[in-house]
């Protein structure tokens, strides 16, 4: 069923054309159904097909999609056209650099996620004899919801201490690690906590709490760094009791 | 003083919460007090009064009450100089972050420092 | 206003091929509700500060005697310092009911064998001592308590 039209005032960058971001306004027909990630497709199909940006799955899962929508980051393949006005201001995912148009350079992101060492970590390789290492219900729950994150980033354009401090280790960094500090297979608690407790300091997070306002997943980052400052602290406090190798 | 800063960021972070909780928790009652029913005068330092400086002076100087001053004292000022670092921070000041935040924790510690002789003074 | 984030915020360790834009902080900030309450949050550290050093003067004048005593008490009925105090009684209620609603789910899942209480009862829990030690607070002070 058709909404009428809506405008959309997309940002657009070109490194080889312009200086510095500008804006184009595009009038089109929409749908009662349609998501924003289903505008700007129709957009690029019909209208001006040099508009670029990311996306992949339109099911939520890939994490590809995130933008600016009106200010907020969004997962534009779930974000329901029908819940704005007529005119939608659509912009790169904010606090990352711009490659193009609506693509931000993600190996920033990538560059932290790999500091939290996120896999799991055992001080001897487990023999395939000895079969697979059993986890109860309970030490499942313990770090589910933070493996239950997509990468899609919105949570470092929500984040005010991403915004303002460089070496901050982020949400989506933060929680992952926490989810294998959580994990009872893993035994590299220590490593991590002392990437925590280094640069890009977890105790950086103010808890603004916007990275679980804006999560798609329900993943909720805040928790995990808040609940990884805690284990922080205490491993913190356990160094001047129990000797370990120089970290 | 970056490394400095690093390595004491657990305890700071520690003083910090306990600020928020345990000196929220105790400033409600005592600003509920010199707030609200003092100056109504509901509540009085004269002789025989609940503020006077005898029966004051009597429940601060117990163990108990010593603890309480200090962590009224102490606890707010490490919430106040942490939360003030990060709007420094939030405004721009992230790359001087090392030294406006070992100052502000500096005030912090002088502060606590001077609510601990002002307890064993009593 | 500026919108403009560090200018390094998320750059990577190796420059890309191209050259790209300066990241940018979201449009709806500071405006945003959210963004509104957190930055307010932030601002009671300065009353928090203040109160601090206002507490110490009070607690260092006990120690100097009555006349000092009755003089620092006195003083708090000044309007000035009743405003204070009241704007910081707002604060502190602020600052309560704000924490309370994150604390909760800042607690791990477990250490070692131990494991909190629900989410729920922890809150309860929060403001029953909250409410509770205010309410003994102002009994001992007001001396319904020892008196």
């Amino acid at each position: 069923m058709s909404l009428g039209t809506k405008k959309f005032v997309i940002t657009r960058f070109d490194p080889d054309r312009d200086t510095e971001p500008r804006t184009e306004e595009y009038e089109i027909p929409v749908q009662s159904d349609w998501k924003v990630l289903d505008a700007i497709n129709f957009i690029k199909d019909e209208i001006d097909g040099s508009l670029s940006y990311r996306w992949s799955c339109r099911m939520a899962v890939c994490g590809s999609c995130g933008m600016m929508v009106n200010g907020e980051p969004k997962l534009t393949c779930k974000t329901a056209l029908s819940s704005y006005g007529d005119s939608l201001t659509i912009e790169p995912l904010a606090n990352f650099p711009t490659i193009r148009d609506l693509v931000v350079e993600m190996d920033g992101f990538m560059d932290k996620f790999q500091k939290v060492k996120p896999w799991i970590i055992q001080a001897k390789e487990r023999a395939v004899e000895e079969g697979p290492q059993h986890q109860s219900p309970e030490d499942l729950q313990a770090f589910k919801q933070f493996s239950m994150c997509i990468n899609c980033m919105l949570c470092y354009s929500a984040c005010p201490v991403v915004a303002t401090d460089p070496e901050f280790l982020g949400p989506a960094a933060i929680a992952l690690g926490h989810r294998y500090n959580m994990d009872s297979r893993d035994e590299g608690a220590d490593e991590r906590n002392a990437v925590f407790r280094g640069e890009g300091t977890i105790f950086s997070c103010s808890y603004a709490n916007e990275c679980s306002e804006v999560c798609p997943k329900n993943v909720d980052p805040a928790g995990a760094v808040n609940q990884a400052k805690f284990n922080a602290v205490v491993d913190w406090a356990s160094s001047f009791v129990v000797k370990r190798e120089k970290e | 003083m970056k490394a400095l800063l690093l390595r004491l960021e657990p305890l700071i972070w520690l003083l910090f919460g306990q600020g928020i909780l345990i000196g929220t928790i105790l400033l409600t009652g005592w600003l509920l007090v010199v707030g609200v029913l003092l100056p109504l005068g509901i509540v009085g330092t004269g002789a025989d009064e609940a503020l006077s400086y005898r029966r004051i002076y009597l429940l601060a100087s117990t163990p108990v009450g010593r603890l309480v001053i200090l962590a009224l004292v102490a606890l707010p000022l490490w919430k106040g100089a942490h939360h003030i670092r990060h709007l420094f921070i939030d405004h721009g000041g992230a790359d001087h972050d090392a030294p406006i935040a070992l100052s502000l924790y500096a005030i912090a510690t002088a502060g606590s420092l001077a609510a601990i002789v002002a307890v064993i003074r009593l | 206003m500026s919108r403009a984030a560090h200018p390094d915020a998320m750059s990577p360790a190796e420059p890309g091929r191209t050259r790209t834009a300066p990241p940018q902080k979201p449009a709806s900030w500071p405006s945003h509700p959210r963004m509104r309450v957190y930055t307010l949050f932030g601002w009671t550290g300065v009353l928090y500060l203040l109160i601090g050093f206002g507490l110490l003067e009070t607690a260092w004048s006990l120690g100097q005697g009555e006349v000092v005593w009755d003089a620092k008490l006195a003083s708090f009925s000044h309007p000035a310092y009743v405003a204070f105090h009241l704007l910081c009684l707002v604060s502190v209620v602020f600052v309560a009911v704000r924490f309370f609603r994150l604390f909760p789910k800042s607690q791990p899942a477990r250490i070692g064998p131990a494991k909190p209480p629900p989410r729920p009862v922890i809150l309860a829990g929060l403001y029953a001592v909250w409410l509770g030690v205010t309410a003994l607070f102002v009994a001992i002070l007001s001396g319904a308590i020892f008196s």
